[in-house]
């Protein structure tokens, strides 16, 4: 009889029931294939030993974790900006509109792609999943602790089954890409998200209040500052992204209503600047509040420098943003036109995705 | 605008399947990455994805297995990166809970085999955590659309090559 392959064998090892009784019998009696299974087994716990496992496991623990990353995008368009201490760019990347995409830009690497939701558990030390998402493409700065802060409008985002629908939810025409990049194939999931309209009234007391609490003395406001308005508006805004069968996105295209912000009395300026002075203000809302401009111009684009590097190139005329990862696996390029932002990122090179963005239909 | 329901579509059945399913996701994708918090990292966005999917239940533990080990091969693969960091540091506080393995195996040999494991064919190096994380040769089989007799040879071929590149490594020259 001959010898049963090498990987009847290795069955025989792991499930013997497996394996035909002619062969078991053979292998029983036969020198040369118990020798190979000697060399079988020894190589199986080799491996199984260096692979290792993953030791102790809380699934209620990873559950609970689960459902509080998870659940916010489905249930609420606007977050608050605070962010779990473990992600370091939570404060950075939660920003309005392409914050999202920078994000994408700044974080993916590898991972599930896809996209409802921005899972927080991105840890800065390496380059890591992140999911682009219409909630994220739509934000305002949190600014509950120094008045009333209303939302006016809900973005309601979600994922729609083609580039048509996108259009009919949002008014913006889905960037058309010419043509795909080597290595990124099939067609792309699109995501929606229509505008976020929020209002904000300065309180002196509030923001007093929220001064006392970091133990600190608020400064003087401004005359008529008090009780003044701002309004809110980002998005909307639409993104189509392309993933490998596994999930690993390769390409996101996105386009939004660049954030804007609109003031009754006082400058928004003078509110801002007044704003940015007070204490204990958190780091990732004075970063948006610094982006934002009246006229929907700027760029709120976070650009860590140790992260990514960034350069300007030239898009149909207007100056991009182009960002490379310092371990080159992904770049971006984003940039401002008529207060829409456009961005095109993905695990490709830079000049790939600048022919990507020139094309864009 | 559109109902309620139509955002953020969750399946029902997420939340049992997320509690029996948790642990063997972690464990396949630990033993790709060495790393139970990588791991832990990559059965959450397994799991979005899942939530999201319309993979039928019975079928989600195979599902669930395969895209935790490709999630956690992506992660090595593009991760040249973290992967040196890991040989020269080579003892964070987060690696696999040691085992009796530990006797004869150095963290350098386990990254290695982490670098030998994301340099073989896709198929070979899936199996392979697939069997080793506990999955039957049948349902290694069903996940991975493989003949039944095929997964046999397919993980002693991938255990093969990693025991030769332990080996390699290991001579005293």
């Amino acid at each position: 009889m001959r010898h049963p392959n090498e990987g009847v064998l290795r069955r025989l090892i792991d499930e013997p029931a497996g394996v035909s009784d002619a062969d078991r019998a053979h292998v029983a009696g036969c020198s040369v294939c118990l020798r190979s299974l000697d060399d079988a087994r020894a190589d199986a716990q080799l491996v199984g030993a260096a692979l290792g496992g993953p030791g102790a496991v809380d699934p209620d623990a990873a559950w609970a974790r689960f459902s509080a990353a998870s659940a916010p995008s489905s249930t609420t368009a606007f977050r608050p900006a605070r962010v779990p201490g473990r992600n370091r760019w939570g404060t950075a990347v939660r920003r309005p509109a392409v914050a999202a995409l920078g994000a994408v830009v700044l974080l993916t690497g590898a991972g599930v792609a896809a996209a409802n939701d921005w899972l927080p558990i991105f840890q800065t030390e390496r380059v890591d999943p992140v999911e682009i998402t219409a909630t994220d493409l739509v934000q305002v700065p949190d600014l509950s602790a120094y008045g009333d802060l209303q939302i006016t409008e809900e973005p309601d985002p979600e994922q729609v089954a083609d580039a048509a629908t996108a259009r009919e939810r949002t008014g913006l025409d889905v960037p058309e890409v010419a043509e795909l990049p080597e290595g990124v194939t099939g067609d792309p999931a699109y995501q929606v998200a229509g505008v976020l309209g929020a209002t904000f009234t300065f309180s002196a007391d509030r923001a007093a209040q929220a001064a006392a609490a970091e133990g600190e003395v608020l400064p003087p406001p401004p005359a008529g500052i008090d009780g003044s308005t701002l309004r809110f508006e980002a998005g909307p805004g639409v993104a189509a992204m392309w993933s490998q069968p596994t999930g690993v996105p390769t390409l996101v295209v996105a386009r939004v209503g660049a954030p804007k912000v609109l003031s009754s009395g006082v400058p928004f300026e003078t509110v801002r600047d007044y704003l940015l002075s007070l204490p204990g203000l958190p780091d990732g809302l004075a970063d948006q509040l610094r982006d934002l401009s009246p006229d929907a111009a700027t760029l709120p684009l976070p650009v860590p420098a140790e992260m990514v590097t960034s350069s300007t190139a030239d898009v149909d005329g207007s100056e991009a943003t182009v960002l490379t990862s310092r371990d080159g696996l992904f770049a971006g390029v984003v940039w401002v036109e008529d207060g829409v932002m456009t961005g095109v990122a993905g695990t490709l090179s830079a000049d790939e995705l600048l022919t990507v963005a020139r094309e864009l239909g | 605008m559109p109902a309620a329901a139509t955002r953020g579509a969750v399946r029902p059945d997420l939340e049992e399947v997320f509690r029996r399913d948790y642990s063997r996701v972690v464990g396949v994708a630990a033993r790709v990455l060495g790393s139970r918090d990588q791991a832990e990292d990559v059965a959450q966005e397994v799991f979005l994805s899942f939530g999201r999917s319309s993979v039928p239940a019975a079928e989600a533990p195979g599902w669930l297995s395969v895209a935790a080990a490709h999630t956690a091969l992506n992660l090595i693969r593009s991760g040249r990166r973290r992967a040196s960091r890991e040989e020269t540091v080579a003892s964070a506080a987060d690696t696999v809970t040691p085992d009796v393995a530990d006797t004869v195996l150095t963290l350098e040999d386990r990254s290695r085999v982490r670098a030998a494991l994301a340099r073989l064919p896709r198929t070979q190096a899936t199996a392979l955590v697939l069997r080793h994380s506990g999955l039957s040769y049948a349902e290694v089989a069903t996940a991975l659309e493989l003949s039944p007799g095929s997964v046999g040879t397919t993980v002693r071929r991938a255990e093969a090559a990693l025991r030769k590149e332990l080996n390699r490594h290991a001579s005293p020259e």
